[in-house]
């Protein structure tokens, strides 16, 4: 058996064990832990597929970055220490799981019928490195989405930080007397 | 056959990375206790072997042989789990940092690095950022006060600096137009890239000793108000694996990635092109240099309130990174 191919069988099993133990685990740090392994998995996945920079970024923003917030959150809120959540959500997350699922196969399907259109074959990436290839077309062709997703990114960041302002609550209270 | 050949040589090669680093990282105890021992105008370890040569292997038996206590209401399987998880990234780190260039020695080429993939830097990053789970982990399964509080200082530290390290890292590879840490280096054939990226040097410095926990960031650990932070319920080599992975590999391995992206690297120092030492040896010399830096100013300064570190993290260094990338840009667009 090739490397490549045994490595992909390794990360693949391990991140569907780990993503099923995201479900299944009842312990919620546990279940982060799982999340941290299947994501982590994945970018050995796209390594194995010569997708660096994914594999890479995966580990930075989504096993990190993302999950980080996660594990602070839970660790810090006391309801959710280490306590099974009642599955009283289930009606309204497995039809939305659903569709979500459904689109993901849709595009990866799509993905796989459409593959190798592009001015972007394996030897050209090979020729020139992940990370230009990303960059040729993300700061020429896709210019516009990206500052334009940057500033979605930018709006929903001032956004958030005003939301999470508790000041104007208190000038409140104190303008009402409560004090 | 091919595949098992190429199995059994990476593995040989990471084994022999592995287990130099870890006889490395036991006398770099030594070397940080002498040198502390100096800046503080004591002797320092001397009276096991030698001048206290044999100092490490002692102190490895003691902590090898202690005992292990877990505590009964800690959550075990993390709790075993968190020293690994803090250990292990910091040593994967390795596998992307290149030593020197291929030398030969009888005929064959040795290179001193396991592979030289083309997001090495990122990558370097990636491993360096998931070692941050280690010592939360540790602080939430110690089911403590104290291990806590140290861990979710940490992570706070830790998030700030991330960022003004990605951004830190960007000037260098804007010149060298490449993320591989060998490609970075061989950029640097002329000129070091700390004479426009000063700014980020700094910021670099100020991100290596918060993610290390060294001491003006040490917060995470505050001995006077935290007991031993996120490591007080440890023991034994369980115990032993954290100062082990923070404060000497990670230390370590992050001084090779500031000497590759600031300071050439395996490129001897400016005119001295013509004595003969290896690329390897320099890379050593300068290595040790920003090493010991650490250790100078780790055992030199008091230590920094926690909303201070986050304070210098998002309203200094950020924004010293930011600028560091503007200057350059303009380096860059005026020199090529």
């Amino acid at each position: 058996m090739e490397l490549t191919s045994l490595s992909f069988w390794i990360f693949s099993t391990l991140a569907v064990l780990s993503a099923i133990g995201v479900v299944f685990l009842k312990n919620i740090v546990y279940a982060v832990l799982s999340l941290i392994s299947t994501l982590i998995m994945v970018s050995g996945l796209f390594f194995t597929m010569g997708a660096e920079l994914i594999g890479a970024l995966q580990i930075i923003i989504y096993a990190v970055a993302i999950v980080v917030f996660y594990v602070l959150v839970i660790s810090t809120v006391p309801e959710f220490k280490g306590e099974t959540i009642d599955p009283n959500y289930m009606f309204v997350s497995l039809p939305v799981g659903f569709l979500i699922f459904i689109e993901l196969a849709y595009v990866s399907l799509y993905g796989a019928w459409k593959s190798n259109v592009g001015m972007f074959t394996s030897e050209v990436i090979k020729e020139m490195g992940n990370v230009k290839a990303v960059a040729s077309v993300l700061f020429t062709k896709y210019l516009f989405p990206f500052e334009v997703a940057s500033i979605i990114l930018l709006v929903a960041m001032i956004g958030a930080i005003i939301i999470g302002k508790k000041d104007h609550v208190i000038e409140e209270e104190a303008s009402n007397g409560s004090l | 056959m091919e595949t098992l050949g190429a199995i059994v040589g990476i593995t040989i090669k990471s084994l022999i990375f592995i287990v130099g680093m870890f006889l490395a990282a036991a006398y770099l105890t030594l070397v940080e206790r002498k040198f502390a021992g100096h800046v503080q105008q004591r002797p320092g370890p001397l009276h096991v072997g030698p001048h206290g040569f044999l100092q490490p292997i002692a102190d490895a038996l003691k902590v090898l042989t202690k005992e292990d206590l877990v505590p009964d209401s800690a959550d075990k399987f993390l709790f075993y789990l968190a020293s690994l998880l803090a250990f292990v990234p910091a040593i994967m780190i390795l596998a992307v940092v290149p030593f020197g260039e291929p030398f030969e020695i009888f005929g064959f080429t040795i290179y001193p690095y396991i592979s030289d993939v083309n997001v090495g830097l990122l990558l370097a990053l990636a491993f360096g950022s998931i070692s941050l789970y280690g010592v939360i982990f540790a602080g939430w399964a110690s089911n403590s006060k104290y291990p806590m509080i140290g861990g979710l200082r940490k992570a706070a530290v830790l998030i700030g600096y991330e960022v003004a390290l990605g951004f830190a890292i960007a000037g260098p590879i804007m010149q060298a137009g490449t993320f591989s840490l060998k490609g970075i280096v061989d950029a640097q054939e002329g000129l070091w890239f700390i004479i426009p990226n000063i700014l980020a040097f700094v910021v670099m410095i100020f991100a290596v000793l918060a993610e290390t926990g060294r001491t003006p960031f040490d917060v995470q650990e505050a001995e006077a108000e935290l007991v031993g932070g996120y490591v007080t319920e440890y023991s034994a080599m369980k115990f032993g694996l954290f100062p082990l992975a923070e404060w000497y590999i990670a230390t370590f391995v992050l001084s090779a990635i500031t000497v590759i992206l600031f300071f050439g690297g395996w490129h001897p120092f400016p005119f001295m092109d013509g004595l003969p030492i290896s690329s390897f040896v320099w890379f050593m010399i300068k290595l040790f240099m920003v090493f010991m830096f650490f250790l100078w100013v780790h055992w030199t300064l008091p230590r920094y309130r926690v909303d201070q570190i986050t304070e210098l993290a998002w309203k200094v260094m950020l924004p010293l990174a930011l600028a560091n990338i503007f200057i350059v840009a303009i380096w860059i667009m005026i020199f090529g």
